[in-house]
């Protein structure tokens, strides 16, 4: 293990691979990325692989909207040998109450005036897209055909490779210990494999993310919260969108391969860092699904599997310094959507290090926000 | 070969039964599988690979690798191998990975 790094970067999933893979692009030499298991291991490999510019935010539909425009690009972008599955069959999003319908117009109005080609739809135009859609407990629909998924091991893969091209050092299996500070300054991160001296550290940490910010005595105000996927049995393509429902709490769509996957959270979960299955979701996503969408409820359940949202109490990331310590960077929080923003935290977070012109005006997602009770709510989320 | 004993069902043969296999009739036991019923009339291909349409057959007839899944009433990716056999059955070889709606 190096003994010194310019910049430390603790968490190997999209956003910590992002960030390294942005940083090394923009000439950043001696960046080390520390990741306790495999990469991708945690939240991003765990994740519902949706991207989609539908928000009720203008800062979360511009962040969503520039990643998806990376996105389209990335296998020339990162130059990579794969192929990151970047499919772009849209998002149906579902209302089943007249509040939730008025939501849509509202997010809608916004999301057209930022560029994304966003509408309302009918219940009949809604069938058109999902024949089989049970619109009987429904009152209106939003869709966008720009929207869509990609594989995230694979995409993450492709950041990873394009980072340690530009020589950015990763180490696997290692898991912090702890970070030292001097005199309100970081000086180093201390592994089970060793100590690297560092004046620059980025907590990209996902679902750990409290648990790293608290080595340096930095208040984090997130939790983590178990989210639960299923997969089905692969049959031939017959749902080309990602079906989402926040009333009815569920996001359902099939992959390439043909299975269908489908999630929900419960903000219910006791809130640590567990990620194992129970019998619970795999009961109640069952009955949902097979209310909204009859015939998925034919098929055979394969898996399931858990992980974990980072949540902020207004579920838009936090990016950015910290007040307590000099040097350490914030890029947690996503909520549930740190994949589809991948490409954008990377540029963020780099811009905000090297203190370049930002792309994007990221500064009210600082952290000092919950403080003075800036909290722009994020209306929709599953 | 007709299979009588297995190692983790257990086929009490019942009554002569008639069902069709790609719309040709064919006779098996009550309480027996539908791809034991199948093996004893000679039929040895359930299925085909995804990708390459090669032949599948029996193989671990407990219901784990996927190799008899067929069409049965409609239904694709049945389990050929562990679903019993019921009196009129339409049984077809699936081509895919078969169609729900």
């Amino acid at each position: 293990m190096i003994s010194s790094a310019e910049i430390v970067i603790i968490g190997g999933g999209i956003s910590g691979c992002s960030t390294a893979y942005n940083l090394a692009k923009k000439g950043v030499k001696n960046i080390a990325v520390i990741e306790k298991s495999y990469i991708t291991s945690g939240s991003t490999g765990r994740c519902g692989a949706g991207v989609r510019m539908q928000w009720g935010t203008e800062m979360n539909c511009k962040l969503a909207k520039k990643s998806i425009e990376f996105y389209e690009n990335a296998n020339d972008v990162l130059e990579y040998d794969g192929d990151v599955e970047f499919k772009q069959e849209g998002y149906l999003l579902i209302a089943s109450t007249d509040k939730e319908m008025d939501q849509f117009h509202e997010n809608v109005k916004i999301q057209n005036k930022l560029g994304i080609p966003s509408k309302i739809l009918t219940l009949d135009e809604a069938k058109e897209i999902v024949p089989y859609l049970n619109t009987d407990i429904l009152t209106g629909a939003s869709y966008c055909g720009k929207d869509g998924f990609l594989n995230p091991f694979l995409t993450t893969d492709a950041f990873y490779r394009a980072a340690k091209r530009l020589g950015v050092e990763f180490y696997t299996y290692t898991q912090v210990l702890d970070i030292k500070v001097e005199n309100g300054r970081v000086k180093s991160v201390i592994t089970n494999k060793g100590e690297i001296s560092t004046n620059i550290v980025v907590n990209a940490a996902g679902g750990y993310s409290k648990v790293i910010s608290d080595m340096v005595n930095s208040e984090l105000p997130v939790y983590s919260e178990r989210h639960q996927i299923l997969v089905t049995e692969p049959v031939e393509a017959m749902q080309a969108p990602m079906v989402m429902s926040f009333s009815l709490n569920l996001y359902c769509q099939q992959t390439p391969h043909g299975s269908f996957m489908m999630g929900r959270g419960d903000n219910r979960e006791p809130r640590d860092l567990r990620i194992t299955s129970s019998w619970e979701f795999l009961e109640q996503m069952a009955k949902t699904i097979t209310e909204v969408l009859p015939p998925i409820g034919k098929l055979r359940l394969i898996r399931q599997w858990a992980g974990l949202y980072n949540m902020t109490p207004d579920k838009q990331p936090i990016y950015g310094k910290v007040n307590e310590v000099e040097g350490f960077y914030l890029a947690v929080g996503f909520s549930g959507h740190g994949f589809m923003f991948g490409p954008l935290t990377g540029v963020i977070i780099s811009e905000m290090i090297l203190e370049e012109e930002p792309t994007i005006d990221a500064s009210m997602l600082n952290i000092n926000r919950f403080k003075e009770g800036n909290l722009i709510l994020e209306p929709s989320v599953v | 070969m007709r299979i009588d004993k297995h190692p983790i069902l257990d086929f009490k043969r019942g009554k002569k039964i008639k069902f069709t296999f790609n719309g040709q009739e064919i006779e098996g036991y009550e309480g027996e599988s539908i791809a034991a019923a199948l093996h004893a009339s000679g039929v040895k291909v359930l299925g085909e690979s995804i990708l390459k349409h090669r032949p599948r057959g029996f193989y671990c007839a407990i219901g784990n690798c996927s190799s008899c899944l067929m069409v049965v009433d409609g239904m694709p990716n049945v389990k050929t191998c562990i679903t019993e056999l019921k009196e009129g059955m339409v049984v077809e070889t699936q081509k895919g990975k078969g169609k729900i709606v």
